[in-house]
C-alpha cells in the first residue's frame, strides 16, 4: 500500500467516523473506527453541508462499472488488491448531462468548502459502513463480471477466497466474447475516481487524457475529491450495514483485536493450469504454420512464376533467412494480408538484396602488427626499480631502453710482470720488436716510398720534356717544381724508414745474442722462443749497380736543389748589393747636401736623425762542393741502407725452443716458477664506476698469458659513460691486488656484435714488486750487466685483448641507446652521418648551418640520398630565393608576438629575475625585484658585467704584486667553478636532508633523563650545557651575538722603568736545543729583584674589536690578571645575508688585543695637586689574539688558553718571570715560552654551522710566511679542497692541511721522522699538524704559525690526535686519550696505534700525487723592495685618515732606525733582539719616550696589512706632540713567499 | 613581454586502482615563452593514503614566465606512476592539461589514461607489473595522431592552480 492510498484510506474513514458520530442509533463500529476514534479526540458537530451533498454525487458512480469492463485484464486485478473506495452501486442518473469537466469543477468546489468544515463539524447523518472489508471489494470486483446492483448484491455475500478467480475468468470471459464496447461518456464519479487513484496510466477516453496528467501530483483536489466519496457510499450501503452491524458491535465491544485480520487476507497464490491457458490463448493467438506454401497460393491464379534471375536479371542476393522463418512469414501474409502484394513474380517473398556488407565498414581494431607511428609507439616495460636519474624525468623526452654491449674479453698477456725472470724480460722484448717488424714489413713502408720516388723521378723526366706536353711552359714549369719539392719529401721520409727498418733488425738481432748469452750464463732456458735469421741472396752486381745509381740520382738532386737554392742566394745578394749601392749613393749625396744645410740652417741638423740603420754590405754566398755532398750522400746511405751484396736478413721468431724443466734448474728459478704457479688472474669490469661482472679467475701460465675467453653481455640502461676493466691478481690464498685499469673506448653505433674487432689494448701498473727469487719484480731496477750498470726499471704491464660491441637484438636491430640519450662527447662520432644529429633539427631550417656541415661532412653529392640535400644547399648558397618545402610549427608566431625577442631580452627586470633564479653570485641574495622595468638602475648589472669582461683580465690595483693578482684571479675562478658544481648539487636532496626522524626513546634515554632527575640543581662545578641551535637563515641584522669570555691571563709582559737607559741585561742568545731542554733553572728570576713587589708593574685591559665593533673589558693589574668578564658583540653578516654559505664565508677575525694602561701625571703644577688629579691615560699595545669568525661558527664555542701573539720586541717591556709561581706550574710552563690568555667564545644564539730545529725553524718559518686562507672561505659550506704542494706554493694560499703537508715533505726531505697530524686544536678547530720526532722526544709544529711545541706542552694549541699520517702508512689513535700530552707516539705498537695498511691490507706501494720535485723562483728583490715603498706609503696614509682630527708627524729619524732594524728581526726570525734593540733605540732617541711594536705577517694581499695595523690602535694616540714612526720591511723568500714586517712606533718626547 | 605566475600545488589523485601512487609532472611551453624563475618538472613524493582513497602529495608548483606571445600556453603534463610492495615503479596514467588563461584560483581535474597493449601485455601487466609506456613522452602533450592508440582509463590527478596575469592588457588581451 502506497502512502498515498492509505492516505485516502485515512481521509475516508475520518468520514465513516463523523458519519457514525453523528450517530444515528446502532451504528456499526468497525474496529477500525474504534481505533481512529481512540486515536484522534472526536470532532465538533457533523456537517450538514456533506450530507446535502452526498444525494448529488452518490448517483455517479454506475457508468465506472462499465468503463471498468473495457478495462484491459491487468486493470482489473490490479484494483483488486488495493483499498479502493468502494464504488457505490448508485442508480446512474443523467451522466450524460454533464460534460466531465463541470462536474468536476462543481465537485472540487463543494468539497474544497466542505474540508473546510469537516475540521469543525460532525456529519449529522447516519453513515452507511464502507470500507475494504472483504465484502466490499468483492463488490467492487464483481463490477467487472457483473454489473447491475442485484448481481452486486449477491456478491457480496460470496466467499471471499473466491473471488479473485472468478473475476479473472470473469473478465477473461467479456474479453473473448464481447466485442469491445464503444466508449461513452464516463459519469462524473467514473471519471473523477479514475483521475484520483492511483492507476495505471492507460486512459482509454481521451476525454480523460488531459486529466489523465494531473492523476498523479498529489493536490488538494484529490484530497477533497476523496473526502466526498465515503458519504456517498454510506447512503447507498445503508442496508448493507445494517446486516452486519451485529458483528460490528461485536468488535466494537471486544476493541481494536481484529484489527490485522480486517485488513489483510491471506489467498493463494494464482494460478491457472497450463492447460486452461493455452486452451483460453487458442481462442486469442494465431500461430502460422512451419510449412511451406504452395506456389499458386502465393502467386495469383493461372500465373507460373518467373524467374528474374534465369533471364539474365540482376537479383542481389537475398538476405540468408532459414527456411521456416520464410515459411512462417508466408504463412502469416498469406492469412493476414490476402492481397498478395508481399510476394514477388516468383513466388517468393519480395526481398532487397542482402544489405549487409561483406566486410565491415568500421576501421578495423588497431593490432600490434600495424605500424604505429612513431611517436605514438609503445614500449612494454618490466615495473622497475626506480633509479633516480634526471635523465628520466618528464621532459627529457628519451626513455631508458633495453641496450646491450657484448664485451668479449680473449685474453690477457703480460709484457712485463714481476715474476719474470731476466730471460722472459728479453723474451718480451724480443716478441715486442718481432711484432713491430712483422707490422712494418707488412706496410712495408720503404718500399712504397721508393716506388713513388722512382714514379716522381719520372713525371719529371717526362716533363722536362716539352715536346711530349702540351700545357703550355708555365704550369709544366710550376708542376715540376711541385714534383721536386714531392721527392724531396719523399726521400726524407724513405730515408728514415729504411733506417728504422735497419735499425729495428739490427735491435733484434742483438737482443737475439743478449738472450742468447744469458740462456747460456745462467745454464736454463724459460722461454721456448727461437730466433732463426734466413738469408736470402741477392744477386751482387745488379744490387750494386742499382744502390750506385741510386746514389747518383740522389747526388744529381741534390745538386740541383742546391744549385736552386745557390741561384735564390745570388739573386738576393745581388738585390741587397744594389740597394746597399744606391744606399752608399745617397748617403753621399745627403753629406753633400748637409754640409750645404749646415751652412744656412744649422738648428735642423740636429732634429734629423738617420731613419734606418746602415745596411751592411751583402757577402755573396759560397757555391756548393760536389765532394762534400757526395761523401755526406754515401755515409747516409751507408747507415741506412743495405750494403750492396749483403744478404737480405729475414728474421723468423717461433717458439721451437724447450724450456729446462724444473728439476734442472737452480733453486731461485725453482722458485720463481712456483711463485707464478701460485698467481691467478682475474677482470672486473666495470661499467660506469659499478662493477657489473667478473671474469673467472684464471692462474697464471708459464708465459705470461691468461685465456679468459668470456663474452660478458651488458644489458645497459643509462649510457654508457665507462669502460673499464680492471686487472687483479691473487697470489696463493693472500688477498687480491689491484694490478691495473683498462678504459675500453665506448663502440661507436656502428659497430655491433660480429663486427668488432678484437683489440689489444695496454695496461700497466705502478706497482713496486721486489721478490726475492729469479723474478726482476716490478718497478724495480735491475741490471742485466754483472756490474749492475745499464739499470732498467720495468713497470708491470700487458695488453688485454678484447672486443666491445653493441648486440644485435632479434630482429636484427642493434641494441643502442638513442641519441637523445648521448651527451655531446659522443655526437662528434656520429656528426658525419646525420644531419639531423649533428646539428639538430632547428638547424635544418637554417641553411647555413646546413650548408657548413654539408661542406665539414664532404657529402657524396652523387649518393641519391643526398640528392635534395644538396640541391638545398646549391640553391642557399647561390643567394637565390628559396621556398621551403617543410612546414614549420607556430609559424604565425611572428604576427602574434606581443614584443620581438630584442625587447623582451632587454627587459631589466627579467634578466634580473633569470639571474637571481639561475643563483648568480651578485644577484642570489635578492629577496625583492622591482615590478618595473624603470625602478632598476641600470648600474645594478655594471658589477656582473665587469666581473664577466674582467674574467681574464688580472688586475693588479688592490694586489700590487702581480703573482699574487694572477693568483686571486685564478683562485676566484677555481671558486666559481667549484661552486657552480655545487649549487648543481646543491639541489639534490638525500631523505635525510628533508625528513628529520626524532628517534624513538629507548630504555636507556629514559633512563639518562631519569638520571638527569636526581642531578643537582646547583653543581658545584658546573658545566657548560649546549644550547639549542637555531638555523641561521631567520636571523637578521643584530639577532646575533659573538660573546668572548675573558678569564685570565698569564705571563703578561711588564713595564721597564724608563730609568734603565744604561741597564743592558745582556742575555746570551740561546741555542736551538737549549731551547727545549726543559730545564727550569735557566728561567731563574733574574730581574725579580730589581723591583719592588708592591709596584703594579702592567695594568693590562682586553680589548676585543671584531667587525670595527670595540669592547673592553676593566683594567686589572700584575702580569697575570684575571678578568673574569663577558664582553658582548653584535654580529653583521654581509649584505644582512643570513644563509649559512654567507656566515661561513665571513672573513672577519675577532681580535682581543691585551693593552697596558699607563696613567700618567700631566699636572705640571705641584702645587694643585691637593685638589685635583689630573692624569692622561695612555695604552700600550702589548699583544693580540686573532680569531677568525669562521672558527667561532663552525666551532660553536672556543675555549681555552691561548698564546697572546707579542712581537718580538716590546718596546719599554719585559717578560717577568718571576711571578710565575702560583699552582706549581713552573715546571711546565716555562717549557713555553710567552704569555697565555684564557678566553672562552660563542655566539648567542649558537648557529648551525654548514659543515676546519735550526734548519727545520727555518723551513717551518717558510712554510708559516705563506698566507692563511681557510678553504671555508673559498669555497663557503662547500667541501675541502686539498692541493698538492706545488699547487700550494703556486697559489699561496691555503689552509692548515696544505701547510702541514708541505711542511712535513720539508722535513721528510730533510730526512727527519716526520708525519702529518690530523686533530683538533684550538682555535682552528680540526686542523693538521706536523709531528716531528727528534732524539729522545716528539715536537709538535704548528705549520700555519711556525711554532713548534713539545710533546708535553701544557699550551700546545693542539688538544686532541685523530691520527698519523706518514709517507706509508696512516696510524688510527685507539688509545683512551688524545690529548698530545698523554698519548704515546710511537707508531710501532699496535695497541695504541691502528694501521691502515696492515697484514690484510698490504700497502700496495701508491705513488705520491705529489710532484717528484717543487720548483723555485726566485723572488724579484727589485719588486719586492717596490712593494714595500708602496705599502709603506699605503699604511701611513691610512694611519693619517685614521686621524682625522689630529695632526700625524712622522719621526724620520725613528722611521730610518726602525727601518734599519727589521732586517735584522728578520734575519733572528723575531727572537732574543729585543735587549740589542732597545738599547739601540735608546741610545739614538734617548729623549723620546715611546711605544712601539714590530707586526710580523705573511704578505697575501694589502687589506689585512691594514687591518692589523689598525686593530693595534697606534693611531688612537692623541697625545698632542706625539710622533709616529712607521717601517716596512718586506723579506722575499723564494716562490714569491714574502714575509712583512711592519714596525709602528709612537713618540712623545720627553720634556 | 607579459608576465604570468603559476602558483599552485597538484594536490592528489583519485580513482587509481592502484595505491602507492607519485606523479611525475612538467610544463611545457612554446617558443616564445620564457621561464624567469622556478622549475619546469618535478617529481612528488610517494603517497599510500591510509584514510579514504585519494593520494595526497600536495606538491607546490611555482613558475614565473615571460611571453611574447600567446602561442604555447603553458601545458601541464603529468605521469602518475604507482609503487607496488616491492618498490618497482610501474606507470598508472598519462594526462595533460591546458593550464588555465584567465587569472584567479582554478581547481582543475585532470583525467588520466594509459596505453593499453596488446593482450599479452596487459596479461603481463596484471601478474608481472610494468606495462607499457609511451616511448615518446611528449605524445602526451602534443596532438599526434592519438586515435591510432588504444588506452585504458586511470583515475584522475587533482589540481589546484592560482593564476597572476601581468600586463596582457597591455597587448589587447583581456583578462
Amino acid at each position: 500500500m502506497n502512502p498515498k492510498e492509505e492516505k485516502v484510506k485515512i481521509i475516508t474513514e475520518e468520514f465513516d467516523e463523523n458519519d457514525e458520530d453523528a450517530g444515528v442509533g446502532g451504528q456499526k463500529k468497525t474496529s477500525k473506527m474504534a481505533r481512529q476514534k481512540r486515536k484522534k479526540p472526536v470532532c465538533g458537530a457533523g456537517d450538514p453541508e456533506m450530507v446535502s451533498e452526498n444525494p448529488h454525487l452518490g448517483n455517479q458512480p454506475e457508468p465506472l462499472q462499465e468503463d471498468s469492463d473495457t478495462r484491459p485484464l491487468s486493470m482489473t486485478t490490479r484494483r483488486g488488491p488495493r483499498s479502493l473506495p468502494p464504488i457505490p452501486s448508485a442508480s446512474r442518473t443523467g451522466f450524460a448531462e454533464f460534460s466531465m469537466r463541470e462536474r468536476m469543477r462543481e465537485k472540487l468546489q463543494a468539497a474544497r468548502s466542505k474540508a473546510e468544515s469537516t475540521l469543525l463539524q460532525e456529519i449529522p447523518t447516519p453513515r452507511p459502513r464502507r470500507l475494504q472489508s472483504p465484502g466490499e471489494k468483492e463488490l467492487e470486483t464483481e463490477f467487472g463480471a457483473e454489473p447491475g446492483e442485484e448481481a452486486q448484491k449477491t456478491q457480496q455475500e460470496d466467499d471471499s477466497q473466491s473471488r479473485s478467480r472468478v473475476k479473472f475468468r470473469d473478465s477473461v470471459r467479456k474479453i473473448k466474447t464481447k466485442p469491445p464496447v464503444p466508449p461513452g461518456f464516463p459519469s462524473a464519479e467514473e471519471a473523477y475516481n479514475f483521475f484520483t487513484f492511483n492507476f495505471d496510466p492507460e486512459p482509454e477516453e481521451s476525454e480523460e487524457k488531459p486529466k489523465a496528467k494531473n492523476r498523479d501530483g498529489t493536490t488538494q483536489e484529490e484530497e477533497e475529491g476523496e473526502e466526498e466519496e465515503p458519504p456517498v457510499q454510506g447512503i447507498h450501503k445503508t442496508d448493507e450495514q445494517l446486516l452486519i452491524s451485529a458483528t460490528e458491535a461485536e468488535a466494537f465491544l471486544w476493541g481494536l483485536d481484529h484489527a490485522a485480520a480486517d485488513f489483510v487476507a491471506v489467498r493463494p497464490a494464482d494460478y491457472e493450469s497450463a492447460h486452461v491457458r493455452l486452451q483460453m490463448e487458442k481462442e486469442l493467438l494465431f500461430v502460422p504454420s512451419r510449412l511451406a506454401v504452395p506456389t499458386y497460393k502465393k502467386l495469383p491464379e493461372n500465373v507460373q512464376p518467373r524467374y528474374l534471375e534465369d533471364e539474365g536479371l540482376y537479383i542481389g542476393t537475398r538476405p540468408d533467412v532459414p527456411r521456416t522463418c520464410q515459411n512462417i512469414m508466408e504463412n502469416r501474409l498469406l492469412t493476414q494480408e490476402p492481397g498478395r502484394r508481399w510476394f514477388g513474380d516468383d513466388g517468393r517473398i519480395v526481398a532487397l538484396p542482402n544489405p549487409i556488407k561483406p566486410f565491415p565498414s568500421r576501421p578495423p581494431v588497431l593490432t600490434q602488427e600495424q605500424d604505429f607511428r612513431a611517436e605514438l609507439e609503445t614500449l612494454y616495460k618490466k615495473a622497475v626499480k626506480y633509479v633516480h636519474r634526471s635523465q628520466h624525468m618528464i621532459g627529457s623526452g628519451d626513455s631508458p631502453g633495453n641496450f646491450q654491449l657484448d664485451i668479449d674479453i680473449s685474453g690477457l698477456i703480460f709484457t712485463h710482470h714481476p715474476c719474470f725472470s731476466r730471460e722472459h724480460v728479453l723474451a718480451a722484448k724480443l716478441a715486442q720488436l718481432y711484432d713491430q717488424y712483422l707490422a712494418r714489413h707488412q706496410r712495408n713502408k720503404a718500399k712504397f716510398l721508393t716506388d713513388k720516388l722512382q714514379a716522381l723521378r719520372n713525371a719529371v723526366q717526362t716533363g722536362l720534356n716539352p715536346e711530349k706536353t702540351h700545357k703550355s711552359l708555365d704550369t709544366t714549369q710550376k708542376t715540376i717544381n711541385e714534383y721536386k719539392s714531392e721527392i724531396r719529401q719523399t726521400r726524407k721520409l724513405r730515408d728514415a724508414e729504411q733506417e728504422k727498418d735497419r735499425m729495428l733488425l739490427k735491435t733484434i738481432i742483438k737482443v737475439w745474442k743478449e738472450m742468447k748469452s744469458l740462456r747460456e750464463f745462467q745454464r736454463f732456458t724459460n722461454t721456448p722462443l727461437k730466433l732463426v735469421l734466413r738469408k736470402e741472396k741477392v744477386d751482387q752486381k745488379a744490387d750494386e749497380e742499382a744502390y750506385e745509381a741510386e746514389i747518383q740520382a740522389e747526388i744529381s738532386e741534390l745538386l740541383e736543389e742546391h744549385m736552386e737554392e745557390h741561384e735564390q742566394k745570388m739573386e738576393a745578394y745581388r738585390a741587397a748589393y744594389q740597394q746597399w749601392k744606391a744606399w752608399k749613393k745617397a748617403q753621399r749625396a745627403k753629406k753633400k747636401k748637409k754640409k750645404q744645410a749646415v751652412e744656412e740652417h744649422p738648428e735642423e741638423e740636429m732634429g734629423e736623425p738617420y731613419p734606418e740603420e746602415d745596411p751592411v754590405k751583402p757577402v755573396p754566398p759560397e757555391p756548393t762542393d760536389r765532394a762534400l755532398m757526395e761523401h755526406q750522400v754515401r755515409e747516409r746511405a751507408a747507415r741506412s741502407r743495405r750494403r750492396p751484396g749483403e744478404p737480405l736478413l729475414v728474421p723468423e721468431l717461433s717458439l721451437a725452443g724447450s724450456v729446462t724443466p724444473n728439476e734442472q734448474c737452480p733453486r731461485v728459478e725453482v722458485l720463481r716458477r712456483e711463485d707464478v704457479k701460485r698467481r691467478s688472474i682475474y677482470l672486473k669490469v666495470i661499467f660506469n664506476d659499478k662493477e657489473v661482472s667478473r671474469t673467472d679467475s684464471r692462474p697464471l701460465g708459464a708465459d705470461f698469458r691468461v685465456h679468459f675467453g668470456q663474452i660478458f653481455n651488458l644489458q645497459i640502461f643509462n649510457w654508457p659513460e665507462s669502460l673499464t676493466l680492471q686487472v687483479y691478481e691473487t697470489v696463493g690464498h693472500s688477498g687480491t691486488t689491484l694490478l691495473a685499469q683498462v678504459f675500453l673506448p665506448i663502440p661507436e653505433t656502428t659497430i655491433v656484435t660480429g663486427r668488432a674487432p678484437i683489440e689489444e689494448v695496454e695496461f700497466s701498473s705502478n706497482q713496486h714488486v721486489t721478490l726475492d727469487h729469479e723474478g726482476v719484480g716490478s718497478g724495480m731496477p735491475f741490471s742485466f750487466e754483472a756490474d749492475g750498470s745499464n739499470q732498467l726499471i720495468l713497470m708491470t704491464s700487458g695488453k688485454v685483448s678484447n672486443s666491445v660491441a653493441w648486440a644485435i637484438g632479434e630482429n636484427g636491430i642493434p641494441l643502442i641507446p638513442p641519441l637523445s640519450q648521448q651527451n655531446i662527447g659522443f655526437r662528434s662520432a656520429l656528426k658525419r652521418a646525420d644531419a639531423i644529429s649533428s646539428i639538430g633539427t632547428s638547424g635544418l631550417t637554417d641553411l647555413k648551418k646546413l650548408a657548413k656541415w654539408a661542406a665539414e661532412s664532404k657529402l657524396d653529392p652523387n649518393d641519391p640520398n643526398n640528392a635534395p640535400l644538396m640541391q638545398l644547399i646549391s640553391v642557399a648558397t647561390s643567394g637565390e630565393s628559396y621556398v621551403p618545402d617543410f612546414f614549420r610549427l607556430e609559424q604565425l608566431q611572428q604576427e602574434f608576438n606581443f614584443v620581438s625577442d630584442e625587447e623582451l631580452n632587454r627587459s631589466k627586470r627579467f634578466r634580473l629575475l633569470c639571474l637571481r633564479s639561475q643563483e648568480v653570485p651578485e644577484f642570489r641574495n635578492y629577496k625583492q625585484i622591482p615590478a618595473y622595468d624603470r625602478e632598476i638602475m641600470e648600474k645594478v648589472f655594471q658589477d656582473y658585467e665587469k666581473r664577466l669582461r674582467d674574467r681574464n683580465v688580472i688586475e693588479t690595483k688592490d694586489h700590487i704584486d702581480p703573482h699574487r693578482a694572477m693568483v686571486a684571479k685564478y683562485l676566484q675562478q677555481v671558486r666559481e667553478s667549484v661552486i657552480n658544481r655545487f649549487l648543481i648539487a646543491k639541489h639534490h636532496f638525500l631523505l635525510s636532508d628533508l625528513i628529520v626522524e626524532e628517534e624513538v626513546p629507548s630504555i636507556s634515554i629514559l633512563g639518562l633523563s631519569l638520571f638527569k632527575l636526581a642531578e643537582q640543581k646547583r653543581p658545584l662545578r658546573p658545566r657548560r650545557k649546549g644550547r639549542k641551535k637555531v638555523a641561521a637563515q631567520n636571523l637578521s641584522d643584530g639577532d646575533i651575538k659573538v660573546l668572548v669570555n675573558i678569564i685570565r691571563a698569564y705571563d703578561i709582559p711588564v713595564r721597564k722603568p724608563t730609568a734603565s737607559k744604561f741597564q743592558q741585561p745582556s742575555r746570551s742568545s740561546r741555542t736551538f736545543s737549549e731551547k727545549h731542554a726543559a730545564s727550569p733553572t735557566t728561567h731563574s728570576p733574574t730581574h725579580s729583584a730589581d723591583y719592588p713587589l708592591s709596584q703594579v708593574l702592567v695594568r693590562p685591559f682586553v680589548e676585543v674589536s671584531f667587525q670595527r665593533t670595540i669592547c673592553h673589558t676593566t683594567t686589572a693589574e700584575g702580569p697575570n690578571p684575571s678578568w673574569n668578564e663577558e664582553l658582548e658583540l653584535p654580529f653583521r653578516a654581509p649584505n644582512g645575508d643570513y644563509s649559512t654559505s654567507s656566515l661561513q664565508s665571513v672573513k672577519d677575525d675577532v681580535f682581543i688585543n691585551i693593552f697596558d694602561e699607563v696613567l700618567y701625571d700631566v699636572l705640571e703644577d705641584d702645587r694643585e695637586r691637593g685638589s685635583g688629579i689630573h692624569t692622561r691615560i695612555e695604552r700600550h699595545w702589548l699583544g693580540c689574539v686573532k680569531i677568525p669568525f669562521s672558527t667561532i661558527y663552525f666551532q660553536a664555542k672556543i675555549d681555552g688558553t691561548f698564546k697572546i701573539d707579542i712581537p718580538p720586541v716590546l718596546l719599554g717591556y719585559s717578560k717577568e718571570r718571576s711571578m710565575i709561581i702560583e699552582r706549581g706550574f713552573d715546571s711546565v710552563r716555562s717549557l713555553s715560552e710567552g704569555s697565555y690568555i684564557t678566553l672562552f667564545i660563542t655566539m648567542e644564539p649558537q648557529l648551525v654551522p654548514g659543515e676546519s730545529v735550526r734548519e727545520k725553524e727555518l723551513v717551518a718559518r717558510y712554510v708559516s710566511l705563506i698566507p692563511f686562507l681557510p678553504d671555508t672561505v673559498s669555497f663557503a659550506g662547500i667541501c675541502d679542497l686539498w692541493s698538492t704542494s706545488d699547487q700550494f706554493l703556486d697559489l699561496l694560499a691555503g689552509d692548515e692541511e696544505e701547510h702541514a703537508v708541505l711542511l712535513c715533505n720539508y722535513f721528510l726531505s730533510l730526512g727527519k721522522k716526520a708525519w702529518l697530524v690530523m686533530g683538533s686544536a684550538i682555535p682552528e678547530g680540526p686542523t693538521a699538524y706536523v709531528l716531528t720526532r727528534e732524539q729522545s722526544h716528539y715536537l709538535i709544529w704548528n705549520p700555519c704559525s711556525g711554532h713548534f711545541y713539545g710533546q708535553f706542552d701544557t699550551f700546545c694549541p693542539l688538544k686532541s690526535v685523530g691520527c698519523l699520517i706518514g709517507p706509508d702508512n696512516i696510524w688510527f689513535n685507539i688509545q683512551r686519550h688524545d690529548s698530545p700530552l698523554r698519548i704515546n707516539f710511537d707508531v710501532t705498537k699496535p695497541k695504541l696505534w691502528k694501521p691502515f695498511f696492515s697484514r690484510s691490507l698490504l700497502y700496495p706501494g701508491l705513488s705520491s700525487v705529489q710532484p717528484e720535485e717543487l720548483i723555485y723562483q726566485r723572488t724579484d728583490k727589485a719588486a719586492a723592495a717596490e712593494l714595500q715603498d708602496r705599502i709603506e706609503k699605503i699604511l701611513k696614509e691610512k694611519i693619517m685618515d685614521w686621524r682625522p682630527r689630529h695632526l700625524t708627524r712622522w719621526n724620520r729619524y725613528c722611521t730610518s732606525a726602525l727601518r734599519h732594524f727589521l732586517p735584522l728581526l728578520e734575519r733572528s726570525r723575531g727572537e732574543d733582539v729585543e735587549d740589542d734593540h732597545r738599547g739601540e733605540l735608546l741610545k739614538q732617541l734617548g729623549d723620546y719616550r715611546f711605544s712601539g711594536f714590530p707586526l710580523h705577517m705573511p704578505y697575501s694581499e694589502l687589506k689585512p696589512l691594514i687591518e692589523a695595523v689598525y686593530s693595534t690602535g697606534v693611531h688612537n694616540i692623541d697625545v698632542p706632540n706625539v710622533e709616529f714612526a712607521l717601517a716596512v720591511y718586506i723579506h722575499p723568500y723564494p716562490k714569491n713567499v714574502l714575509s712583512v714586517w711592519i714596525y709602528v712606533a709612537s713618540l712623545i718626547r720627553n720634556r | 613581454m607579459a608576465e604570468v605566475h603559476v602558483i599552485g600545488q597538484i594536490m592528489g589523485a583519485t580513482g587509481f586502482s592502484e595505491s602507492s601512487l607519485f606523479c611525475k609532472w612538467g610544463i611545457h611551453t612554446g617558443a616564445a615563452w620564457k621561464l624567469l624563475s622556478g622549475v619546469r618538472e618535478g617529481q612528488t613524493q610517494v603517497d599510500t593514503p591510509q584514510v579514504g582513497d585519494m593520494a595526497y602529495w600536495s606538491h607546490p608548483i611555482d613558475l614565473h614566465f615571460a611571453t611574447k606571445g600567446l602561442q604555447g600556453w603553458p601545458r601541464l603534463h603529468l605521469q602518475v606512476w604507482s609503487q607496488d610492495s616491492f618498490g618497482r615503479c610501474q606507470l598508472a596514467g598519462y594526462g595533460f592539461c591546458h593550464v588555465p588563461s584567465s587569472p584567479g584560483t582554478h581547481q582543475l581535474d585532470c583525467p588520466t589514461w594509459r596505453p593499453l597493449g596488446s593482450w599479452r601485455e596487459q596479461l603481463a601487466r596484471a601478474f608481472v607489473g610494468g606495462g607499457p609506456q609511451l616511448l615518446h613522452g611528449d605524445a602526451i602533450y602534443s596532438g599526434a595522431d592519438r586515435y591510432r592508440l588504444h588506452t585504458a582509463a586511470g583515475g584522475t590527478v587533482h589540481l589546484e592552480l592560482g593564476l597572476l596575469l601581468r600586463h596582457f592588457d597591455r597587448y589587447g588581451v583581456e583578462c
